[in-house]
């Protein structure tokens, strides 16, 4: 059974989401901007382990939650992956700074 | 300083570090490697903080299905297109990108992190507890009995994102072929 205490994991979580909200930020590469939104969600899922576990808790809550939020994260990679694709195919590149197609 | 702690924080450690390759390494393909390893030791923090099911359902949906269609993502596509260079720190630091892509993600990074880390460090947590002793048969019955139209709808969710993935991909073989 567990016994770290609960601030271990947070801040772990915070550092994973922090890395991914720098890269989502900073890259232009769309698939690595994608990448970093993975890592953000699989960080936020640290935090509700981390609390499902030190809250004892009953109903199981926070690890359905983390459940559900892979679940979204899998269709979510498959439907981005699809669009950057056909970007790929159409535009010859995935720079997301040269992308107008959705702006006007 | 139990056997366990010891594991996190080694297991913490090494996702930070593939975490910050993810972001820096300079190949695409090298950035997904680091991914699905991020990945697998997050699944190791799922296990120590006792998520057996969760690191299992990590294991299988990340660093199985996710880094996988990622990497076949890169790999299926004509090199040239999806490993567009990423930019170098002159051209990143240069006129108004200077704001937009060099300081604004840092402060906003920085300030993020710190006021998360010091919420975390000033709050009074509960003592660790030692969670529930058999939680994937916890999550298997309140699955299917509290949370059964959740389940549902995710089911649907990822019928939709098949449907979806499949028909973008069609159309747009379809009207490349026209065009050509």
């Amino acid at each position: 059974m567990t016994t770290i205490p609960v601030t271990y994991p947070l801040v772990l979580g915070a550092a994973l989401f922090g890395l991914g909200l720098y890269g989502a930020l900073t890259q232009r590469n769309a698939i690595r901007i994608l990448m970093c939104v993975e890592l953000m969600l699989n960080a936020v899922n640290i935090n509700l382990v981390a609390f499902a576990a030190t809250l004892r808790d009953a109903a199981a809550a926070g690890q359905i939650f983390a459940l559900f939020i892979m679940t979204v994260a899998a269709a979510e990679v498959a439907l981005a992956l699809a669009i950057i694709l056909i970007l790929a195919r159409r535009e010859k590149h995935i720079d997301i700074e040269r992308v107008h197609l959705l702006r006007w | 300083m139990d056997v366990t702690r010891i594991v996190f924080l080694a297991l913490a450690a090494v996702a930070v570090v593939s975490a910050y390759r993810v972001v820096t390494a300079p190949k695409i393909m090298h950035a997904a490697l680091w991914l699905g390893f991020t990945f697998f030791l997050v699944a190791g923090v799922f296990l120590t903080l006792g998520a057996e099911f969760l690191a299992a359902a990590q294991v299988l949906v990340y660093v199985g299905a996710v880094t996988t269609i990622i990497l076949f993502g890169i790999m299926l596509s004509q090199a040239a297109e999806v490993r567009s260079r990423d930019p170098l720190p002159s051209e990143l630091l240069e006129g108004m990108a200077f704001w937009r892509r060099g300081v604004l993600p840092v402060v906003a990074t920085v300030a993020f992190v710190a006021i998360m880390v010091m919420v975390y460090l000033r709050a009074s947590w509960p003592a660790p507890t030692g969670g529930v002793a058999d939680t994937v048969r916890l999550i298997g019955s309140a699955l299917f009995t509290t949370y059964v139209i959740p389940f549902e709808l995710a089911a649907v969710l990822l019928l939709i994102a098949l449907v979806g993935a499949i028909v973008l991909a069609i159309r747009d073989d379809d009207k490349e072929e026209q065009g050509s």
